[in-house]
């Protein structure tokens, strides 16, 4: 647990200095600023669209900019030689990424409280999101595992968006009619989606919820069980 | 004396790799000795220190630390070994001692950051961004790494490629007091220089297989050129002459020349490691 603790202080304190975390902090401002801009109405629309945006998109592409970074100075290399377990290293990198969909869900709902007076259950999002990130950085790792650096991995997202994400922003912007919504639920984005909405807007179809988390955590055990673990230790030492 | 390393028929293929890339290699590395492993690039160097690091995995044959299973080593193994790597392994974006600091939070046998940093001439710019460091200076910060947890043994890779001679010289006598205090040192090298100064034994590795495995004293016995080469002033010119070792002190015309000539060099018809390594495995160094 102590190594555990070091490890993830080490990663957010890095997130600070390698800028990831105040980009990510600029993303949730701008969408604070658009709040400004908007009805009451649109924005608790807008909400579970900005926190899946977080969740499915910018976990991933921050994940991988980190994880490919650090490959790339060597410096996985040195934290495998310390005296710490494989799973210590990757459960820190999961803390780390959660770290910054939590800080943009709590950023946005203070906003959201602030400027609109708009509440929700805050406990239940928290429990979402925190289930969503997980299963979102396990993702992050298999795109970054199989893919040589950090450009190679945008194009496999580029193609991860185009069967799981935008379909999935379809469905938010009501392209897509909703009774597709179980069908889709198969893709990873739309479960982000289907759990994110239903605690902003307190609209909760059991059904589909334990759905999206049972697969939510099905996905991230096999992910990190038999891919991301079996892969990560050689991939982080290959140049 | 114990060995640190017992390393017996080793062989080992990359998941990808059509042919094995460690052919059955079998040698030991015995507790506080200094032990080269030569060779050029892609023999099996790299990937040697790897699976003995525990960094690479799924090898065959028998490799024994300290007499026990390397397989069966848990992560406390890193408590006792230190791994310089030769490529920067730092956060960049990261102060020198914020670096160290963090690397050292981890080992429950801490070494004197201060002590270190200031015998390779890093610590007045400890609190400059590694990104900002020369490659020299990340060389030094990177044999700090390797000594942050007074490691049993020390694997070093290439670890004066980039220093000056002053630099080079500090960690080389860094090491070899590391040695007499007890330390082994695994150094994988194609620097020559270092070899000669610094090992006890040393095996050459090319295309992954172990050529000789000696000490460099006998290797240069056994190769160079048992002859005595002179070097004279006569009629305003150098000229040379070479005798035979054996049974020069009763080499009449070797006396009369020392004799009679203004000398101007001696040299016995030692062979460099270069030349030793060539004739050894029968590839240059690159």
């Amino acid at each position: 647990m102590k190594n555990i603790i070091k490890l993830t202080l080490g990663e957010v304190n890095r997130l600070g200095k390698y800028k990831i975390l105040p980009i990510s902090l600029a993303t949730t401002l701008i969408w604070c600023i658009l709040f400004f801009l908007i009805t009451s109405d649109e924005a608790k629309e807008l909400t579970p669209l900005f926190l899946f945006a977080d969740i499915a998109l910018m976990s991933i592409i921050l994940l991988g900019a980190s994880y490919h970074l650090e490959k790339q100075e060597g410096t996985i290399k040195s934290v495998l030689m310390l005296p710490v377990t494989q799973s210590e290293i990757l459960i820190s990198k999961t803390i780390a990424s959660m770290f910054l969909t939590l800080e943009s869900a709590i950023i946005t709902s203070i906003a959201l409280y602030f400027i609109h007076g708009i509440t929700y259950n805050y406990a239940i999002l928290l429990a979402f999101v925190l289930v969503a990130s997980v299963a979102h950085a396990a993702i992050g790792m298999l795109l970054s595992l199989y893919s040589r650096d950090f450009s190679s991995m945008l194009g496999i997202l580029m193609t991860y968006m185009a069967v799981f994400t935008i379909p999935a922003l379809f469905f938010g912007f009501g392209i897509i009619p909703e009774k597709y919504e179980l069908l889709m639920l198969i893709s990873p984005s739309q479960c982000v989606y289907t759990l994110v909405n239903s605690a902003v807007m307190n609209e909760y179809d059991a059904a589909k919820i334990a759905i999206a988390i049972g697969y939510m955590i099905l996905l991230s055990v096999v992910l990190f069980r038999f891919v991301v673990f079996p892969k990560f230790k050689r991939n982080s030492i290959e140049i | 004396m114990q060995n640190a390393f017992t390393i017996d028929n080793l062989t080992y293929k990359y998941p990808t790799a059509k042919a094995d890339v460690i052919k059955g290699i079998t040698f030991d590395v015995r507790q506080g000795e200094i032990f080269g492993l030569l060779g050029p690039s892609g023999a099996g160097k790299s990937t040697t220190q790897k699976i003995l690091t525990k960094l690479l995995d799924g090898y065959n044959g028998m490799i024994s630390y300290f007499d026990k299973d390397l397989k069966k080593q848990t992560n406390a193994f890193y408590e006792e070994i230190g791994v310089g790597f030769e490529m920067p392994v730092h956060f960049g974006k990261l102060t020198a001692i914020e670096n160290m600091n963090y690397f050292s939070s981890f080992y429950k046998n801490k070494a004197n950051i201060r002590e270190l940093m200031e015998r390779v001439g890093l610590w007045e710019h400890r609190n400059i961004k590694v990104i900002e460091y020369s490659k020299g200076m990340k060389v030094r910060l990177n044999f700090v790494r390797s000594m942050l947890n007074n490691p049993k043994v020390l694997f070093l890779d290439e670890v004066t490629n980039g220093l000056d001679p002053k630099n080079a010289k500090i960690i080389k006598d860094m090491i070899a007091e590391y040695k007499q205090n007890g330390g082994t040192v695994f150094l994988t090298t194609h620097l020559m220089n270092d070899v000669e100064q610094l090992c006890d034994r040393i095996a050459f590795c090319v295309e992954g297989t172990l050529g000789e495995t000696s000490t460099p004293r006998d290797l240069k016995l056994k190769y160079g050129k048992r002859e005595v080469k002179v070097e004279y002033h006569e009629n305003g010119a150098t000229e040379a002459r070479t005798f035979e070792l054996d049974g020069i002190g009763d080499n009449d015309e070797f006396h009369s020349l020392l004799k009679a000539k203004k000398i101007e060099t001696i040299h016995s018809g030692e062979t460099s490691m270069e030349d030793i390594f060539i004739i050894v495995t029968g590839v240059g160094l690159k």
